[in-house]
């Protein structure tokens, strides 16, 4: 499966659509990375509101995504997140090590990142 | 019949119907050997009975004192013949205690349907989330909370994040009493689950006395934004949104 990764001005936008399986979701890491790379995008938003379900292989998967991404200089927030997958993810307890920024739906995402960065800037200039 | 002398001492019109309705299902039961007749007795009377709190021991009185007389009726038709008389009252008493279980559970049962209803409604009342800005949400809290309750909180405190399309949530634990490391599990979880539908969440309210039981406990809060009121509270939240609100004059 082909999933679609967009860039919008220096971001770039992934959408999950379905379920994934696990190797579709390692496949997935991979592209965002590589593409991250690529365009030296400053930005990442990673879109999961069609997901009803997000288990603890997707919530970790997650998280290291925007660790990676961090690492290549792209900030990352994941949007959409649904109550009741934000409850599940609550009970597995993962938010513990889960350092992923959060934000409610994609305008939020954008304003958030723009944001972090702007914070970042602003941090580093000083 | 003799009965009906009995029962004519119920003066209440409508009693009367009743028992007959009763006695109707007890013949067919009897008649029929089975249950369904009493069954819908049961519940047509329950329907009626349990809201307008007519007394349920009128009810089941009446039920006793039919099976009596049903009983001395059967001994005085079959007082010369011992054996039918066994046999009679072998197959009557297992029907009679039967009948009166099937309306007595048909009470218990619309009573507890009255107050799981009760309960759901206070349920709902007790979690009002409400807006005060664009993007900020208050949740004035007031009472115990158990663990049902804190579910229930979290539901509706996602759900309305996520309608009014909140920022900031302000949580006001002045009305809490007691505030265990239970509850303060609870909140630390809320605030976990807002954070991720992108939500911050600020903890007002908290009593000295609770405060003190917090530390103690060593329930680890340092991840929660905490102002001592309700009004430190919006202030920050105001703040985190870059809201300014300032007097335009002053009043007389």
């Amino acid at each position: 499966m082909d999933i679609p990764i967009l860039k919008i001005e220096d971001f770039l936008v992934v959408t999950i659509q379905s379920e994934l399986s696990d190797d579709e979701i390692y496949e997935l890491q991979e592209d965002i990375l590589s593409r991250i790379k690529d365009v030296g995008a400053t930005g990442l938003i990673i879109d999961i509101t069609a997901l009803d379900i997000v288990d603890s292989f997707m919530g970790r998967t997650l998280s290291n995504i925007a660790a990676t991404a961090e690492l290549l200089g792209a900030k990352s927030v994941v949007v959409g997140i649904r109550p009741a997958v934000a409850v599940t993810l609550v009970e597995l307890g993962i938010r513990v090590k889960w350092n992923v920024n959060t934000a409610l739906n994609l305008e939020r995402g954008i304003r958030l990142l723009k944001r972090l960065i702007e914070a970042e800037r602003r941090g580093g200039a000083s | 019949m003799r009965e009906s002398g009995l029962l004519a001492k119920m003066s209440d019109a409508e009693t009367e119907k009743r028992y007959t309705a009763l006695y109707n299902a007890v013949v067919s039961t009897f008649s029929t050997g089975k249950f369904d007749d009493v069954e819908r007795y049961a519940k047509e009377i329950t329907e009626g009975v349990v809201l307008r709190d007519t007394s349920v021991e009128r009810i089941i009185g009446g039920i006793l004192k039919l099976r009596d007389i049903y009983e001395r009726f059967i001994f005085s038709e079959y007082r010369d013949d011992e054996e039918m008389l066994y046999q009679l009252l072998a197959s009557y008493e297992p029907v009679a205690n039967n009948i009166l279980t099937i309306v007595t559970m048909a009470f218990v049962e619309a009573r507890e349907q009255v107050i799981r209803e009760q309960q759901k409604a206070m349920m709902s009342l007790s979690t009002p989330v409400l807006q005060i800005r664009d993007e900020i949400l208050v949740l004035p809290l007031i009472g115990t909370i158990d663990s049902e309750r804190a579910e229930q909180i979290l539901e509706e405190l996602l759900k309305r994040i996520v309608e009014l399309t909140a920022s900031v949530v302000i949580i006001d634990l002045t009305g809490v009493p007691v505030i265990d490391s239970l509850v303060a599990n609870h909140m630390i979880k809320t605030v976990q689950a807002a954070k991720m539908l992108g939500a911050d969440t600020i903890i007002t309210g908290i009593s000295p006395v609770n405060a003190q039981t917090l530390a103690g406990l060593g329930v680890d809060l340092s991840m929660l934004i905490t102002k001592n009121n309700l009004r430190a509270g919006l202030w920050h939240a105001e703040k985190m949104l870059g809201f300014k609100v300032i007097r335009e004059r002053e009043t007389e």
